[in-house]
């Protein structure tokens, strides 16, 4: 039997990009109501597939995420009056979404200052949320729980925000527990620059990273690559981006950097040595600093987009005196 | 060169050795082909079927019955 | 001992095990009725539900671009071991004239495609998803559970009709629309004078699960509509709209045709449509109509202790809550069947290929024996039948079992189905006595051709050949000896 499957829209809703994003001097300019009635028709195409698909529409703001649709939960006051012209669970949908960004974007109006988007809040509550429906073993009845019938889950992140280097570690930890949850992360870049830990996120759960090259064929970019469930794309493939960067960001001043500098005993990445480690408070010889010092690069590390390895801070453990194999101190491969 | 009308029958060798006995009491196999294929009367097979089914009966015994 | 558990289907990624059952007699109906039926967005929605999977995915591709493509760009999405999948769910969408016939370009109906954009995007003014009714201030509408329970009499009541016939019971008859679609349906047949009598086909029917005997009715129901000359295209379009409209709501029979109020009635007796009084000028859909494009349950478990979980299935969480809960049969390997049911219907159907032992007010314990299997079987129900129905009925505590039934009951379920087919018969012409062993190669060769020959032995210089191929091997031999 068919599986029904489940999905989770995050959709980016950064005020200032979307602004950057309708402005007339780029190629393609695309607006947020264009967007949003591109997005609407993606949303009910999923639900139109199979009566018990599901799905969840999150919204990343500055500074807070906020769950805008979910198909298991009721979140508007009121309910749509019918009409004999839509089919009612889309137009469900359509209000609901609607209705709660409009109330959301109100609610920044006075806001003078735009934090940055909340895009790892929103995936980590997409996460719980998928974790809450797959698992439903808490609910009553729940015993005779049967894997065939469980949705297939998956995330579409809409992005229009470049990187946040200070989110790294939390985007790789949601990307660890979406990989336990056998999740798949679809991006689909709107507008920005590549981001390189949504890239990273897409490659590391087998979902596609796709730069939206012509922004006036939104929907048909989303419908072709993302509309799919994994056993579809088994027959109709999904382009994946073949260049990955895999470049990470340090702990320190939360830069990306090629070269890097990593703990021995916690892995933490820095991009200078440092005499402690600041997460497990590990002291490095004075001796291997010195030396990593004198051995770093000159040029600026973010310059060159070659992704280079990670150098090791030492082989050594956390005693205060030098390792006896000095030379070991050769940045090793992580 | 001649044709005969008639029913072929492909059934397993204990089945073919009860209908051959079968065949001894009331005649109708018309030519024992092979090990596993017989052609008989085509107006009899009703009877055959009914006949070996009584016949294959007799060597089933069930947990019921006792 | 050879096992003879009959290899287990491996789906292929995205393969639709069976299509839909309507959709060969959509097949088999004129462009135009077809044509005129994706006029109405609900139609269209509905049909693509009933479409595989890659064949939906294909549908939305096509679905919002302006002009035809080129075959050859559609194909450089397929990967290499997809290509018949790909194939095969072209050549559906055309059969059902969604794709326009054409082998260099590929675009959707024109109005197919028009009228799915307004489903997906709403608007229009088609009313094709049903006209609401008004408000009514001094009645509540029924509720989900009055649906639930409506549809659940209705349904077992047809069911209970057709299991009873076969024990000489007579339970409560069905009405007579019902009945006559029974028996046009050969579920039933007349047999001396005025008693039903169930057939095999309509054992085989009780063993189906709902939503594909509810199909197998409607089916049967489309094929009569078109001899009470009824225009098929507004019966189709009033199963598909009741089909998206929304459960425990209430609408109007109003802008309903002469042929689709028919239909109502119809409909309301096999359970699919409540309605207060037949008079009502407003009708709800039972969750038997609203699931005729889905997979969910189309009804609430059957038994009396079901009624706190009514209503939550419009969740995924309830979908998966319910499926588990319609098991209640438990299998053990000393071939003993304990089924936790209370439902004489569910019973009724048990006692089709199980001997009872005792009933208990929630149990019931039976064993599986040879003669309960080969009264079965002389019915007509297969051994496939009788363990998947147990398997899909099997007991929440049975799931914990790998494989889901013990494997020598299964094993020996279809071993008495063997046992009953030792004896293969075919009716035809025995040739023998050749003149020569070149004229018996020459007549055989033929014969080989036309793929008629049943057995052979060049030794014996004779070969048995099928019914069918008779007058050709005949004529030919005389015109072989006339000719000389």
């Amino acid at each position: 039997m068919e599986k029904a499957s489940h999905l989770s829209v995050i959709v980016d809703l950064s005020p200032t990009q979307w602004h950057l994003s309708a402005q007339a001097d780029n190629q393609y300019p695309l607006s947020i109501q264009t967007f949003l009635s591109q997005l609407l028709a993606f949303l009910n195409a999923h639900i139109a597939s199979q009566h018990e698909n599901t799905l969840a529409v999150f919204g990343a703001l500055p500074g807070k995420s906020v769950m805008l649709y979910s198909s298991t939960e009721v979140l508007a006051d009121d309910a749509a009056a019918p009409d004999a012209n839509s089919y009612p669970p889309f137009k469900a949908v359509d209000s609901t979404v609607v209705q709660r960004m409009m109330y959301e974007f109100d609610a920044f109006k006075d806001v003078e200052e735009e934090a940055p988007c909340a895009l790892v809040g929103a995936l980590a509550k997409a996460l719980c949320y998928i974790n809450r429906i797959t698992h439903p073993s808490t609910s009553p009845g729940g015993a005779a729980e049967d894997p065939s019938i469980l949705p297939d889950p998956r995330i579409l992140i809409l992005s229009v925000s470049p990187d946040l280097s200070s989110s790294y570690i939390p985007i790789m930890n949601s990307i660890f527990s979406a990989q336990k949850l056998k999740v798949t992360i679809d991006v689909c870049k709107i507008y920005g620059p590549d981001t390189v830990f949504l890239q990273q996120a897409a490659h590391l759960t087998n979902g596609s990273y796709i730069y939206l090259e012509r922004r006036d064929a939104l929907l048909q970019y989303l419908i072709m690559s993302f509309l799919s469930p994994p056993a579809i794309r088994k027959v109709l493939a999904v382009p994946k981006q073949d260049k990955i960067d895999f470049r990470a960001a340090c702990f320190c001043h939360k830069n990306i950097v090629d070269v890097g500098f990593v703990c021995s005993v916690c892995l933490s990445i820095f991009c200078q040595p440092v005499p402690v480690c600041s997460t497990c408070r590990t002291k490095f010889p004075i001796k291997t600093l010195q030396r990593l010092n004198a051995s770093r690069p000159s040029l600026a590390p973010t310059s060159s987009r070659n992704t280079l390895p990670l150098a090791n801070l030492n082989n050594a453990t956390p005693r205060p005196t030098p390792p006896r194999n000095v030379n070991g101190g050769t940045p090793g491969l992580r | 060169m001649r044709a005969i009308k008639g029913i072929l029958l492909t059934c397993d060798s204990a089945v073919k050795q009860i209908l051959l006995t079968m065949n001894e009491k009331a005649p109708f196999v018309i030519e024992d082909l092979d090990e596993f294929h017989l052609v008989i009367k085509a107006d009899e097979e009703y009877r055959v079927r009914r006949e070996l089914e009584a016949e294959l009966e007799k060597n089933t015994y069930s947990l019921e019955a006792n | 001992m050879p096992s003879v558990q009959s290899p287990q289907a491996v789906d292929p990624p995205a393969s639709h095990s069976n299509p839909h059952a309507l959709l060969p007699f959509l097949r088999s109906q004129s462009q135009n009725t077809l044509t005129r039926l994706y006029q109405r967005p609900s139609s269209c929605l509905s049909i693509y539900r009933l479409l595989g999977p890659l064949e939906r995915q294909l549908v939305m591709n096509l679905l919002w671009l302006e002009s035809a493509i080129p075959v050859n760009t559609m194909a450089v999405w397929v990967v290499p071991e997809g290509k018949k999948l790909y194939d095969d769910a072209l050549a559906v969408m055309t059969g059902l004239h969604i794709l326009q016939n054409s082998t260099v370009k590929l675009a959707l109906n024109p109005t197919f495609k028009s009228s799915l954009r307004q489903a997906i995007t709403g608007g229009g003014s088609t009313g094709s998803f049903g006209v609401p009714a008004e408000k009514d201030d001094k009645r509540q509408p029924g509720g989900i559970e009055v649906l639930d329970a409506y549809a659940l009499e209705r349904w077992e009541t047809i069911l209970h009709y057709m299991v009873s016939s076969g024990q000489g019971q007579l339970p409560t008859k069905p009405s007579q629309g019902v009945l006559y679609l029974l028996q046009r349906s050969e579920l039933m047949k007349a047999n001396h004078g005025a008693t039903l009598q169930i057939t095999s086909s309509g054992f085989q029917f009780l063993l189906h699960s709902p939503h594909d005997q509810l199909w197998d009715l409607l089916l049967q129901y489309l094929h009569m509509a078109e001899e009470r000359q009824m225009d098929l295209v507004e019966v189709l379009s009033f199963l598909f709209m009741l089909s998206t409209m929304e459960l425990g709501r209430e609408y109007s029979t109003d802008p309903l045709s002469e042929t689709q109020k028919v239909l109502l009635e119809d409909l309301r007796d096999y359970g699919l449509v409540w309605q207060r009084k037949a008079s009502s000028k407003r009708f709800s859909p039972t969750r038997l109509a609203t699931t005729l494009t889905s997979l969910s349950p189309s009804l609430p478990t059957s038994s009396s202790t079901g009624g706190s979980r009514v209503g939550a299935t419009t969740s995924a969480i309830g979908v998966a809550a319910s499926t588990a809960q319609q098991g209640f049969i438990v299998l053990e390997t000393n071939y003993r069947v304990y089924a936790y049911t209370d439902n004489p219907l569910q019973t009724a159907v048990l006692n089709l290929f199980i001997t009872m032992k005792y009933r208990f007010p929630n149990l019931v314990v039976g064993m599986l024996t040879r003669e309960s299997v080969r009264k079965a079987l002389a019915n007509g129900i297969s051994a496939e039948q009788i363990i998947s129905y147990l398997s899909t009925h099997a007991h929440p505590q049975m799931r914990k079992n790998n494989p889901l039934l013990p494997v020598t009951v299964q094993d020996q379920i279809r071993l008495w189905e063997l046992e009953r087919n030792r004896l293969k018969s075919a009716e035809g012409y025995l040739y023998r006595d050749f003149a020569s062993q070149a004229d018996y190669m020459y007549v055989l060769e033929y014969a080989k051709q036309l793929d008629v020959v049943l057995w052979e032995n060049g030794a014996k210089r004779c070969f048995f050949g099928s019914l069918e191929g008779h007058a050709n091997v005949r004529g030919f031999i005389e015109r072989r000896t006339g000719g000389g």
